[in-house]
């Protein structure tokens, strides 16, 4: 029961359900061809013949060969992305169903996402979906994974929520999106993508937690001590924070956190339900056992841009909810200790409309580092999920950018021949332009 | 005595096999021996009770056996408790971290884990440990495996008379002890493979050639100790030295190093595959960063990583041939020369740039890294990079308007008695420019002059420049030649 599927979409979508479903692998001491380890079978063994044992159940299947198959659906337009998964470490762990490639890719184009190109592959995407949906006692809804800039992650995101809503309509969607970063970008016309996607998925999705590779590279720079961190680097502290929010959903805890209760929690209004991720404590493996971090430390921490992983300064704005995922040794008392002291503090406001304004969860299971990695072991660690209203900073800078292209039509025709008209641009900015106003009633006080 | 486990330790949490729970109640259980804890399991079906037992309400737990990791941090935990106590409670702990505790003698230690036969790894960082002065303590920590003594105010005779009791020992963590190394440790440490001395001020190079010999050594993390040079003496230029055989790992964060002369002593490591230098005065972060890792890469020739970064192979390559046309000049200055016969480098050059010949040799071999049965075949790149040319190794000039200027020579072939003038033109000047200047030179009209040049570097050949309207340098007109007018 519960049971959540996860789909990938995109280049950046795959690459992080790579080293997300890696790490899920070492936490449940799953090898990469599906087997789970001895000694952790007998564990098993053990707590099945007390109680049903529904931990694995939530992410992975299992085959009556014993194998744990993930459930996860990759989807990209072009193969090459998903041919390193074929191909990788990982190749035994997936079903080959589960990867799905097209021919030609969307090349950064929305419109070749979600028009021309996309519009090929949907109908197959649904049909695995739907397979994989068949297999689950009690499906509780969809992880996506995605990045907003790129032609495969917006566009044919676009669609296939669309689609999931019309199929699966009461099932929760949550998402996990790569913002395009301030100052680094990968793609000249990421304002155009994300600005079209964020208009169609808004009324979609129920929640997205956004994440940018700037913040990300900082923080490996930074405090981990990696010269210039690749991809890997930066998925890697990624699905740390991702296997957080998803820990009570595979482990028993003191204090689960379902699907469903991110979304009562954390989002006050349907289109206000872009919360921000931070995660502590982030220690390099260089030193490893130096600082003991308490639980007060790192909910402090957490509070600090210098462990977000999204540019955004929350200083500027004000909290409207915040849920903090504890994993490892917490007790809660010790929580509520922090959460009392973190509201005295000046620099964290909470909208009037809020009193409360926290909810925590609590997991048993301390953080797993990957082997040879960046970061050291720690007793625990903490990710916070907060709906701040600073966020309309990075809706503004994207709207800014997408402004300054669109005035002088600038890339228009290649959205254009590909069937789009200018009034779906115009209509999305709107969009955007009244997310931004809705953000700023919500801040304001009574 | 008293129990080992205080009040404080209500509340924490443990793990057995797998399941969680908190403790609920520590002390003594009359008519039983030994300290007890009574803990409530995170799943409501596990436990035998409510927390009752013969009439006197408190929580007995007997799956304590199973207790495989303990964190009593900060529980002001001071003494072992009865003998055998903790044996008979909990022997198969694996990981406990008593650190920030009020221990204050090694004798606690060792009576708390010699009866934990299973023990692999201790944390027993912000204790202040004595030794008692006899050397009557013999313990053995014989599945000990990680050690961690950070801030404990250890020495070094301490730290190797500790380690004679963990025989297995394969990481230990001394942070922040002020510790001076002062000898060097022969029966013992000789299986350890992590080192952590970092923030160690009172350490120099000097010292570390105590611990030169470990042979298992691979890592070695020694972030803030002040340090500034390293020296191998029992190795030449270019040669590998005997000292830490097996250091794959080395980490000098935070230091002192400003000289370039550490990384060529780095060089020297035979087993050096990975290195992190951030935040030394050499190594400063600004727009030089990235010619910084190139110099590093260039020169520590197995460096496979260098600050947590990959060094590929196009990388290694790019970084070579920038060093060998960057230190080309000096190199033919010290003596170096194409020919090998005739190169002659000075000392002083050599010990500068050890890797400089290495990098001229025409076949470089790289590690590839096929692994095949039991021995790695190196694929080889055939190189030919050579000694750097002449050509190389011209430097670029600025950009400025008299670096743009040629030297000419004017001569006048048909009049016999005007001198040869020496004049710098802009290479950009147009021909009817040019006749327009010597026009006023000379008092001719423009229409006569017929102008032509020659070039020193081939002589008797003579170049018209017909064409008004093309520059100098469309003419390939060069520093040096010689403008020929005639009228």
């Amino acid at each position: 029961m519960r049971e959540c599927l996860s789909i990938h979409i995109g280049q950046a979508g795959i690459q992080i359900g790579d080293a997300c479903w890696e790490l899920y692998c070492l936490e449940h001491g799953i090898q990469p061809n599906g087997i789970v380890l001895d000694s952790q079978e007998n564990q098993l063994e053990n707590a099945k013949m007390e109680h049903t044992n529904a931990s694995f159940d939530t992410f992975f299947c299992e085959t009556r060969a014993g194998k744990h198959v993930p459930r996860a659906l990759f989807v990209d337009l072009e193969p090459t992305v998903i041919d390193g998964i074929r191909t990788g470490q990982h190749r035994s762990l997936f079903h080959p169903e589960q990867l799905v490639s097209g021919k030609e890719d969307a090349a950064n184009n929305y419109a070749r996402g979600r028009y021309s190109v996309g519009s090929k592959v949907i109908d197959l995407v649904l049909e695995r979906t739907r397979k994989l949906a068949e297999q689950c006692g009690g499906l509780q809804g969809f992880l996506i994974f995605r990045s907003f800039g790129g032609g495969t992650g917006s566009g044919f995101t676009s669609l296939l929520m669309e689609r999931l809503t019309g199929e699966y309509s009461r099932k929760t969607k949550l998402e996990f999106s790569v913002y395009p970063a301030p100052r680094i970008s990968t793609a000249v016309v990421e304002p155009y993508n994300c600005v079209l996607t964020t208009h169609s998925t808004t009324e979609h999705t129920d929640c997205t937690f956004i994440v940018d590779n700037e913040a990300i590279y900082d923080i490996c720079h930074r405090i981990l001590g990696v010269e210039r961190p690749s991809y890997a680097n930066i998925n890697r502290l990624m699905v740390q924070a991702v296997s957080s929010i998803t820990a009570s959903l595979r482990f028993e805890g003191s204090l689960n956190v379902d699907l469903i209760e991110f979304q009562t929690n954390l989002v006050p209004y349907p289109r206000i339900h872009f919360p921000m991720t931070a995660f502590a404590p982030i220690v390099s493996a260089d030193k490893a056992y130096r600082e003991q971090f308490s639980v007060s430390d790192i909910t402090t921490a957490c509070f600090e841009s210098s462990n977000q992983l999204v540019k955004c300064d929350p200083r500027l704005g004000k909290y409207m909810a915040c849920c903090l995922l504890y994993r490892g040794d917490v007790v809660p008392k010790e929580v509520n200790a922090a959460i009392a002291a973190t509201k005295s503090r000046h620099s964290v406001q909470f909208v009037d409309w809020c009193p409360t304004g926290f909810k925590v969860g609590i997991n048993n299971r301390p953080p797993t580092v990957m082997p040879g990695g960046d970061l050291a072991k720690v007793h625990r660690a903490v990710c916070m999920l907060s709906n701040t209203t600073a966020i309309v900073e990075a809706w503004a800078r994207l709207d800014h950018k997408f402004d300054l292209m669109y005035a002088k039509r600038a890339f228009l025709h290649w959205y254009l021949r590909e069937g789009m008209e200018e009034a779906e641009f115009l209509e999305a900015r709107e969009d955007l332009a009244a997310l931004e106003r809705d953000y700023e009633e919500v801040g304001q006080s009574f | 005595m008293s129990n080992t486990l205080t009040p404080d330790v209500i509340g924490r949490r443990v793990e057995v096999n797998g399941e969680h729970a908190t403790v609920r109640f520590a002390g003594v259980i009359p008519p039983l021996a030994g300290p007890w804890l009574g803990v409530e399991w995170d799943n409501p079906e596990r436990g035998k009770h409510d927390g009752s037992h013969e009439g006197t309400v408190y929580f007995k737990c007997s799956q304590l056996s199973k207790l495989q990791e303990v964190s009593l941090r900060n529980c002001a935990v001071s003494c072992a408790g009865e003998k055998g106590g903790v044996a008979e409670a909990c022997p198969n702990i694996r990981r406990v971290d008593l650190s920030k505790n009020l221990l204050s003698s090694w004798d606690e230690v060792i009576h708390i884990a010699d009866q934990l036969r299973h023990l692999e790894a201790l944390n027993l960082s912000e204790n202040k440990l004595k030794f008692p002065s006899g050397s009557a303590l013999t313990g053995m920590f014989s599945a000990l495996k990680v050690l961690v003594l950070n801030q404990t105010g250890i020495t070094w005779a301490e730290v190797l008379r500790c380690a004679a009791w963990c025989p297995g020992l394969e990481e230990l963590y001394l942070e922040s002890n002020n510790i001076v190394i002062s000898e060097r440790p022969t029966d013992v440490l000789q299986t350890v493979k992590l080192l952590d001395l970092s923030s160690n001020q009172l350490i120099d190079e000097n010292q570390l050639y105590l611990i030169a010999h470990l042979p298992r050594l691979e890592q070695l993390i020694l972030s803030d100790i002040g340090i500034s040079s390293i020296h191998f003496p029992d190795a030449g230029i270019g040669c590998k030295t005997s000292m830490f055989p097996s250091l794959q790992y080395l980490v000098v964060n935070d230091n002192q190093i400003s000289q370039w002369s550490f990384f060529n002593e780095l060089d020297k490591l035979p087993s050096l595959r990975a290195l992190s230098c951030l935040r030394n005065p050499l190594t400063k972060e600004d727009k030089e960063a990235n010619a910084t890792r190139q110099l590093i890469i260039a020169s520590i020739g197995q460096l496979k990583t260098l600050n947590k970064c990959e060094i590929l192979p196009k990388e290694r390559q790019t970084a070579e041939l920038d060093y060998r046309k960057a230190f080309g000049n000096e190199w033919k200055q010290a003596g170096g020369h194409q020919d090998p016969d005739k190169n002659r480098l000075s000392k002083e050059f050599l010990t500068a740039h050890p890797r400089y010949q290495f990098l001229c040799l025409s076949t470089c071999v790289y590690a590839g890294g096929l692994q095949v049965a039991d021995f790695q075949l190196e694929q080889s790149f055939p190189l030919e990079y050579g000694a750097p040319e002449d050509w190389e190794l011209k430097t670029q000039q600025p950009f400025m308007l008299k670096n743009q200027l040629l030297t000419l020579k004017i001569k006048y072939p048909d009049q016999l008695d005007q001198k040869v003038v020496e004049k710098q033109l802009p290479g950009s000047m147009t021909i009817q420019k040019v006749k327009g200047w010597l026009s006023r030179l000379l008092k001719v009209p423009v229409s006569d002059l017929l102008l032509s040049y020659e070039s020193p570097k081939e002589p008797g050949i003579e170049i018209k420049l017909e064409n008004d309207l093309q520059s100098l340098r469309f003419y390939s007109v060069e520093n040096e030649d010689c403008l020929l007018v005639r009228w």
